[in-house]
C-alpha cells in the first residue's frame, strides 16, 4: 500500500517537473517571440517615420507648386470662380436636343420609336 | 571506542585540575579532532551520528554561503556597462514632432545610425585610422587619430553615416568600433517658417526657435539628468503656422523682394481675435537642415528681432490714443495748412494738402502735421502713458526665445511726442506694432501673439481692454476709408473688405535720415468690418519701378504684395470672397451718425 502511494507521489513529481519544466520553455520562447515582435515594431515605426519625412518632403508647397508650373496647364484661382452654393445658376431643363434635331430635319417620322398603342406591343394579346 | 571515549570524558574532566592545563586541552583537541575523522570514514551504524551531524553543519555553512551571496548579489548593482552607457548619453535623443495648425509635419525624427569608438579597446590605431578614413573620406585623419589616441572611453568617429558606410565599416572588423542608433532632425519644408520652427544642433538641442522653447518646456537637457527619452511617449507639438500660408507670404514676399529689388522682405499674418501667428517669414532665410552661418546678421527674424522705426503704420496708434482720450472725434478737423515747427525742426507732410484736415482726411493722406497735432493735444506723458499701455515700450516675449527691447527715446520731450506720432524715434519690433494694431482692430483688447494654437475663450482670458468699443470701430471705419480712397488702395481686394495702413519710413544712414533709402510697411486687416487676420508686409530699402513713377512708397511694394496675399491666402483659409458690401459694417459710428459708408469718409 505504501509503496504504491510512494510510487503514484514520484510518478506525479516527475509529471509536475515535466510540466514545469515545458511551461518554463514557452514563456521563454514566448517572451522571445515579444522582444523580437517589439523590435519589429520598433522598425517599423522607424520606416513609417522616414516615410513620412520623406512624404512631407515631396508633398512641400514649394516643391508642388513648381511641379504645377511646369507640368500643368492650369491658372492660379481667381477669386471670381469661388461661389456660394446658392449662387449657382438652377439646372436648365433636360433637353432631347438630338430629338429636336431630328424634328427638324423632319426625320423624326421614319426614326420614331414605334409606340405600341393601346392594344400592347407583345403579338399574341392582339 | 567506548573507552577512548570514556578516557575522554576523563581527561576533560580532570583538565581542570591539572597542572598544565593547556597541554591537556591541546591533547584533547588533537584526539577530538582524530576521532571525529575516525568517526567519518567509519561504516558503522552506531557512530554515524557524529557523522551525519557533520555533513548537515557542511551543508548549512555551504547554504549560508548561497543566501549571503544572493542578499549581496541582491543588494549590489549591475556593474554599469560603461560603454553603452557613454554612448547613450552622447546620442541625440528623441525630440517631439513639431507640426503646423492643420496636421503637416514641420520638423521631424528620423533614425540614423552614427559610428563611435574606444580608443582604450583599439589594438593598432594607426591601422584603425587608415581603415577608417578610406571608408569614410570626409572624416579628417590627422584630427581622428588625435582622438582616438585620447584617453577618453569613447568617441564619435561620425555621426550620422548613411547604411552603406555603416555596412563597409562594419566589414572591417575593428575591435573597439561600434554603432549607436541616433534621431536626426529634419525639416521636409526647409526654409518654410525656419524663423519660427527654428533648429537643433547636432546633438538634437534646440537652439533656436520653438526647438529651442520646446526644450526650455519639457526636455530640460535630458543627457545630463541621465536617461533618454523614450520616442514612443512624446506628443507631438502642434504650432500655430500653417504651412500652405507660409508658403504663400513666402512666395509673394520673395517675389516682391526681386521684383523691387529691396535688401529684405518681412511679413506675418496674424488672428486678431486669439494672437495666433498663422505665418510668419523674414527673408533672407536659412533652411534649417542646414543651417549654416547663423550669426549673419541678415538672416535674423525680422518681425522678432528688428526694431525699426515703423512710420506711417504707427499713425493709427496716435490716431486711436487722441479718439481713446477724447479729446478729438472723427469730425475734429486738425489745421495742416502751414508745416509744424517746433524748435529747429520742421514737420512736412508727404502729400502735403496744405488744408484743414478732418481725422478720416489726416489718416488717409497720411498728415504728419495731423498726427502730430493730434499727439500733442494728448501730451507726453498721456502719449507715455497710452504706448506703455499697448506694448510699446518694453521688450515683446512670445514662445521665441528670440525677441528684441524696443528702442525708446531716454529722454522724452516734446518733439519726441511729435515725431513718435508719425512713426519717427521710437525704434520697435514688427511684432509688438502688430500686436498694437490688432488690438486696436479687434474691439479694443490687447493680446500677447502666440506661436502656439489658442482659443478664443484662452485669448480672452489673457487679453486686458486698451480702447473702447467705439474707437477700435472708428479706427477700422478709418482703415477702410484708406483702402477706399487712401494710399492703401492697392490692397482692396473686392470681396475682403480691406481695410488698411502704408508706411514709408525714411531710414537713417550715418545719423541722417536718408531720402531715397526706406523701409515700407503695409498693415492690412480683413474684414474691416469684423476683422479677422491683419496682415503685415514690410521691405526693406524696395527701388522704386519705372512703370510706378519711380516711387518707392509702401503702397507701391508692400501693399501690391499684401493684396496678392489676401487674394491667395484667405481662400486658403477657408474664407470665401462677399458677394457684396457688409450692410452695416460700422453699427456703433452709425448710431452716433457718422453714416456707416467708410468709402465716403475720405472724400470732402
Amino acid at each position: 500500500m505504501w509503496r504504491f502511494l510512494h510510487v503514484v507521489a514520484i510518478g506525479a513529481l516527475i509529471a509536475s517537473a515535466a510540466y514545469v519544466y515545458s511551461v518554463k520553455y514557452q514563456t521563454i520562447y514566448a517572451s522571445e517571440q515579444i522582444v523580437k515582435t517589439r523590435h519589429l515594431i520598433d522598425k517599423e515605426r522607424d520606416a513609417i517615420g522616414v516615410l513620412r519625412a520623406e512624404f512631407a518632403h515631396l508633398i512641400r508647397p514649394d516643391r508642388l507648386q513648381a511641379l504645377a508650373d511646369g507640368k500643368l496647364e492650369m491658372q492660379p484661382l481667381a477669386l471670381s470662380q469661388i461661389v456660394a452654393a446658392d449662387e449657382l445658376p438652377e439646372p436648365a431643363a433636360k433637353v432631347d436636343s438630338i430629338g429636336r434635331k431630328l424634328e427638324s430635319l423632319g426625320l423624326l417620322g421614319q426614326s420614331a420609336t414605334p409606340s405600341a398603342g393601346v392594344a400592347g406591343a407583345t403579338p399574341s394579346l392582339r | 571506542m567506548s573507552e577512548t571515549s570514556a578516557n575522554a570524558e576523563k581527561a576533560v574532566e580532570a583538565s581542570p585540575a591539572s597542572a598544565l592545563p593547556r597541554v591537556g586541552a591541546g591533547e584533547d583537541r588533537i584526539g577530538c579532532l582524530m576521532r571525529m575523522a575516525r568517526d567519518l570514514f567509519s561504516t558503522r551504524l552506531d557512530k554515524s551520528g557524529g557523522r551525519i551531524r557533520l555533513i548537515a553543519l557542511a551543508m548549512l555553512a555551504a547554504y549560508l554561503g548561497v543566501a549571503v551571496k544572493l542578499v549581496a548579489l541582491g543588494l549590489s548593482h549591475d556593474p554599469p556597462q560603461t560603454l553603452r552607457v557613454a554612448a547613450e548619453q552622447a546620442a541625440s535623443g528623441a525630440r517631439p514632432d513639431l507640426l503646423d495648425r492643420n496636421g503637416e509635419i514641420l520638423a521631424t525624427d528620423i533614425e540614423t545610425m552614427s559610428v563611435f569608438a574606444e580608443p582604450r579597446r583599439i589594438i593598432d590605431k594607426d591601422e584603425a585610422v587608415e581603415l577608417i578614413t578610406a571608408v569614410l573620406p570626409d572624416v579628417d585623419a590627422k584630427e581622428l587619430r588625435e582622438r582616438l589616441g585620447s584617453k577618453k572611453g569613447f568617441v564619435w568617429i561620425k555621426r550620422q553615416v548613411t547604411e552603406k558606410e555603416q555596412e563597409e565599416i562594419f566589414h572591417l572588423g575593428l575591435p573597439g568600433v561600434g554603432f549607436q542608433p541616433e534621431c536626426k532632425r529634419v525639416y521636409p519644408n526647409g526654409p518654410l517658417g525656419a524663423h519660427v520652427i527654428g533648429f537643433v544642433d547636432k546633438d538634437n538641442v534646440g537652439i533656436a526657435g520653438m526647438e529651442k522653447y520646446i526644450d526650455q518646456q519639457s526636455l530640460a537637457d535630458p543627457h545630463v539628468a541621465g536617461f533618454s527619452v523614450d520616442p514612443a511617449t512624446l506628443k507631438p507639438v502642434r504650432l500655430s503656422l500653417d504651412l500652405k500660408a507660409t508658403h504663400a507670404l513666402r512666395d509673394e514676399l520673395a517675389a516682391g523682394m526681386e521684383r523691387y529689388r529691396a535688401k529684405a522682405a518681412a511679413g506675418a499674418i496674424i488672428d486678431v481675435d486669439t494672437g495666433e501667428i498663422i505665418a510668419l517669414e523674414s527673408l533672407p532665410d536659412f533652411d534649417p537642415n542646414d543651417p549654416g552661418d547663423v550669426k549673419d546678421p541678415e538672416k535674423i527674424n525680422r518681425i522678432n528681432v528688428g526694431v525699426y522705426e515703423m512710420g506711417s503704420t504707427f499713425k493709427a496708434l496716435s490716431i486711436a490714443m487722441a479718439l481713446e482720450s477724447g479729446k478729438v472725434s472723427l469730425n475734429s478737423r486738425i489745421d495742416a495748412r502751414d508745416s509744424l515747427r517746433y524748435g529747429h525742426f520742421t514737420i512736412h507732410d508727404f502729400h502735403a494738402t496744405h488744408r484743414v484736415l478732418t481725422v478720416p482726411e489726416v489718416f488717409t493722406h497720411s498728415s504728419n502735421i495731423g498726427a502730430a497735432r493730434m499727439a500733442l493735444m494728448v501730451g507726453v506723458e498721456g502719449h507715455q502713458a497710452f504706448l506703455k499701455k499697448m506694448g510699446q515700450l518694453d521688450r515683446l516675449r512670445t514662445e521665441l526665445p528670440e525677441s528684441a527691447e524696443p528702442l525708446v527715446p531716454k529722454r522724452w520731450g516734446e518733439l519726441n511726442t511729435v515725431t513718435i506720432a508719425f512713426g519717427q524715434g521710437l525704434n520697435v519690433a514688427p511684432i509688438q506694432a502688430m500686436m498694437a494694431v490688432a488690438a486696436l482692430v479687434n474691439g479694443g483688447n490687447l493680446i500677447t501673439p502666440t506661436f502656439l494654437p489658442r482659443s478664443e475663450a484662452e485669448a480672452a482670458a489673457l487679453a486686458h481692454r486698451v480702447v473702447s468699443p467705439q474707437t477700435s470701430e472708428s479706427m477700422r471705419y478709418l482703415m477702410r476709408a484708406n483702402a477706399t480712397h487712401g494710399s492703401a488702395g492697392a490692397a482692396d481686394i473686392p470681396g475682403y473688405y480691406v481695410g488698411a495702413k502704408t508706411g514709408t519710413a525714411d531710414k537713417i544712414v550715418s545719423g541722417r535720415y536718408s531720402q531715397d533709402k526706406v523701409l515700407t510697411t503695409f498693415m492690412a486687416i480683413t474684414p474691416a468690418d469684423k476683422p479677422k487676420y491683419l496682415y503685415l508686409v514690410m521691405f526693406d530699402q524696395p527701388q522704386g519701378l519705372p512703370e510706378d513713377g519711380g516711387y518707392h512708397t509702401a503702397a507701391h511694394n508692400a501693399g501690391r504684395v499684401a493684396g496678392r496675399l489676401i487674394e491667395r491666402i484667405e481662400p486658403l483659409e477657408g474664407v470665401p470672397p462677399a458677394s457684396q458690401l457688409p450692410s452695416q459694417p460700422f453699427p456703433l459710428l452709425a448710431r452716433l451718425g457718422y453714416g456707416y459708408d467708410a468709402d465716403k469718409a475720405g472724400k470732402e
